[in-house]
């Protein structure tokens, strides 16, 4: 009843002038900073720490929360419009949101992602408010067994993305995995294919990657098809905004994956890709139309994106209870209450309640100009689809260079950038599926440090000698074994028809 | 949006920018002779690490008692060798100031990297902080006082869990010199960082976490089983030092942190952030935000520092050597 009164009277405080400007600038921030391939959430709410010096530390924190929040939207934008996933998490996004572009259904796509952060969003913040406590104590049951475990079901995943060829797609993310060995052995501290390269001693830099595989190889292969016509513009009275109706029927997909967003975020390093990427195969799964995911399905764009907003308020949970970060973006929001002279953990409840109250508050708050801003903004955003593509590649090219050069003010990664967007158009032009190589990228070093960490614990067994792991192990062999049994059967009953016949 | 529209759009932008940075410029060429330009503070770990707070706070500070204007810059790599590498690129004018901490002079040793560029290719000018090392225990555990540790250590015979961050870095080599001091051993499990590494000592995964004082703070569940200081934390009455548990030798190891800058810059510039340091460090509240984490707030100057650098140096090197890590 206690913590009831107290989200009622932040809420009020908070329903003033100056925090509701303070949100709503956060939220745009977010979104912008979302949006630009290149500044990922967690350098957008580092970028706006030194605004905040001069705030009381609740308004703050209320302010750098919002951003982070709206920044895990705003990746879904580029995602759909121009298939550049402006966040890492929002390549699950661009799946399903970009085909429905390409169909002229952007309006669609667009409503799709952001009804779905917002459902997620505040399901993560009822979450983070009602359990946080034995969700934390949950958290600090994972060991690394049970990390690399995940990491390995989150691999899992590729068996149902690859389509119609299996044996490309495992390629596909062999490959990513390959990539994340590059740099020092962070166990032993051994350089691995560095070179003697300082720039390679912590491996290829994420985002220039991601942006160069997908952003780049996209825009080669289209300049070499070279089909310049005008995108197809949107159907006036073909696509319109969905209404209500349109996402009720999505309702259950949406709080699946809020589900699993929200749990996977508890797991400090396991975070919003690993959560979209696993809800979004469920999601696949479950689905009476498989064969319609990644040809631009709602159920697609809502698994993602609900599940990348839900995990901000999972990766909050360490942060508040344990004064651990759940999430590269929790890092930094614990850095600037440190600032602020707050130290990040449980005692945060008993000394300072009034900044948690007003955290969960601006959260909720946040959550609903987000909407409010992206059902206006969403109508500037279709735009993108009205601008010729002799300019909009060159602006996609430009912008893919400044944000991979962003990142570390580095001409270096601009050359990542570049390779990969070689790497990335050859694996196309091969029809080698991309989703499944950043998978491997992301899970790559999860897998292996944990595994590593948990053999030098328990021995070479360590892994099946836990019971999450070893269930979590058996469900990912289970998904790797069902669709291919299931696809021998159906060849044999093919086989066997077409001979009855 | 039309052609037309966005180029408009671009152009005020470009404008607003130029008129931004011109009259930050003519403001700081009015204060001094140095700087007459914006000093920029390059950082080697991410926004909201350690450093990253420091530096951030010390130009909050430093606003207090000069017009100059600093930006502090993040630039993250191989645990400082990005940063340094670039510091080193840049001219030796006093306008690129380095922020290192003690580990970054042993990831150039762990690392195997090149001593005389990395490490006097800077000169090491003003040290702004010493935080004592300390091992810290999980107070939920049956484990949790030093004596315990040892004593669990010996049972085990070497297989005993210690976590912390990175292989190579400054609380694994505090880890090897309590081991060899103490006369025991146990198994180093790096985790990504330090928080990464104290949830595992929440989840009771090993017994013993390297790291310093103000990783308690917020963390009720942890304890100080040891403390490398000559005396009691005031801040931290009930953590045991070294000395008092029977272990010498270990009395004043600490993460400095501080500035250098490449070698070769003039003595004005240097003297200038000298003399900046030391009005920061006489700050109130610069020493309040950080005696509370139990951090001693000094500024030494080139002579002081660079002896401490060449002591982090040796101590790596033996080490490293004897735990077999190079």
């Amino acid at each position: 009843m206690d913590s009831l009164l107290g989200l009622l009277r932040a809420t009020g405080q908070l329903l003033s002038l100056q925090p509701l400007l303070l949100i709503t600038v956060g939220i745009s921030v977010g979104i912008l900073a979302g949006a630009m391939p290149g500044v990922s959430p967690s350098m957008g709410v580092a970028l706006m720490v030194p605004f905040t010096y001069a705030m009381d530390p609740s308004m703050a924190l209320v302010y750098l929360a919002a951003i982070y929040l709206a920044a895990n939207y705003g990746g879904a934008i580029t995602a759909i419009m121009i298939n550049t996933p402006g966040t890492p998490s929002a390549v699950v996004t661009s799946f399903d949101g970009h085909p429905l572009c390409v169909q002229g259904r952007a309006r669609e796509a667009l409503g799709l992602a952001l009804v779905a952060s917002f459902v997620g969003g505040a399901f993560g913040t009822l979450i983070l408010m009602l359990f946080a406590a034995p969700l934390a104590s949950v958290a600090l049951k994972f060991w690394p067994a049970e990390y690399f475990s995940l990491a390995v079901l989150g691999l899992s995943t590729i068996a149902s993305m690859g389509g119609e060829n299996a044996l490309k797609s495992a390629m596909s993310a062999a490959l990513g995995l390959l990539v994340c060995t590059v740099g020092m052995d962070p166990v032993l501290g051994v350089n691995r294919f560095t070179f003697g390269n300082v720039n390679l001693f912590d491996g290829f830099e994420f985002i220039p990657m991601l942006i160069g595989l997908l952003a780049l190889s996209e825009i080669f292969v289209e300049v070499e098809e070279f089909d310049f016509r005008p995108q197809k513009v949107e159907d006036e009275a073909g696509s319109k905004w969905p209404g209500f109706l349109y996402y009720w029927k999505l309702r259950a997909a949406m709080l699946r994956a809020s589900i699993i967003g929200t749990i996977v975020g508890i797991f400090p390093g396991a975070g919003a890709t690993i959560a979209a990427f696993i809800s979004y195969d469920m999601e696949k799964r479950i689905s009476k139309t498989p064969e319609r995911f990644g040809k631009g399905i709602p159920e697609g764009v809502v698994a993602g994106e609900a599940a990348d907003s839900a995990s901000v308020g999972g990766a909050l949970v360490p942060m508040l209870t344990l004064g651990i970060p759940g999430s590269a973006t929790a890092a930094v929001l614990m850095g600037a209450l440190m600032i602020h002279d707050l130290q990040p953990g449980p005692e945060l409840f008993v000394k300072n309640p009034d900044v948690i109250y007003k955290l969960y508050a601006s959260l909720f708050i946040g959550n609903t100009v987000m909407l409010i801003l992206g059902i206006w903004g969403s109508k500037l955003w279709i735009n993108v689809t009205r601008v010729r593509k002799q300019l909009l590649f060159p602006l996609i090219f430009a912008f893919a260079m400044i944000g991979s050069y962003a990142v570390n003010s580095s001409m270096w990664d601009v050359m990542v950038c570049l390779g990969f967007g070689i790497v990335g158009y050859i694996l196309k032009r091969y029809n080698y599926p991309l989703p499944p190589f950043v998978l491997g990228m992301v899970l790559g070093e999860m897998a292996e440090m944990n595994l590593r960490r948990a053999v030098m614990m328990a021995g070479p067994t360590a892994v099946f000698q836990r019971p999450i792991s070893v269930t979590m192990l058996a469900v990912a062999a289970l998904s790797f074994v069902i669709p291919v049994i299931s696809a021998r059967r159906k060849r044999a009953a093919k086989a066997k028809g077409s001979v009855a016949a | 949006m039309s052609i037309k529209r966005l180029f408009a759009l671009a152009l005020t932008a470009a404008l607003l920018f130029a008129l931004g940075t011109g009259a930050a410029a003519a403001a700081a060429a009015a204060a001094a002779d140095f700087p007459t330009k914006p000093i920029r503070i390059i950082n080697y770990v991410a926004p909201g690490g350690i450093m990253d707070i420091t530096t951030r706070k010390f130009t909050e500070i430093a606003a207090k008692y000069t017009k100059a204007v600093f930006v502090v810059e993040n630039r993250t790599g191989a645990g400082g060798l990005v940063g340094m590498e670039y510091v080193l690129s840049q001219p030796a004018d006093g306008y690129t100031i380095f922020a290192p901490t003690g580990s970054v002079v042993i990831q150039v040793v762990s690392t195997k990297s090149n001593v005389d560029k990395y490490i006097w290719g800077f000169d090491w000018v003003s040290m702004l902080m010493m935080d004592p090392e300390c091992i810290i225990t999980n107070s939920k555990l049956k484990i949790n006082t030093w004596e315990d540790v040892v004593a669990d250590a010996k049972a085990k015979g070497g297989k005993q869990i210690w976590v912390g961050p990175s292989t190579g870095g400054n609380d694994h080599l505090m880890a090897m010199k309590v081991w060899d001091k103490a006369d025991i051993s146990a198994v180093w499990i790096p985790f990504e960082s330090g928080p990464a590494a104290m949830a595992a000592l929440m989840g009771g995964q090993g017994v013993a976490y390297v790291g310093n004082p103000a990783d308690i703070m917020g963390r009720p569940d942890l304890k100080i089983a040891a403390v490398s200081s000559s005396a009691r934390l005031p801040q931290f009455p009930d953590a045991p030092t070294f000395k008092e548990l029977g272990i010498a030798g270990l009395d004043e190891e600490s993460m400095w942190r501080g500035f250098c800058v490449k070698k070769g810059t003039p003595p004005e510039a240097v003297k200038w952030l000298q003399d900046l340091v030391e009005k920061v460090a006489a700050d109130p509240e610069w020493r309040k935000f950080f005696e509370d984490q139990g951090i001693e707030v000094v500024s030494y100057t080139t002579e002081k520092f660079t002896s401490l650098v060449k002591k982090d140096l040796e101590d790596a090197l033996k080490y490293f050597t004897q735990f077999g890590i190079l």
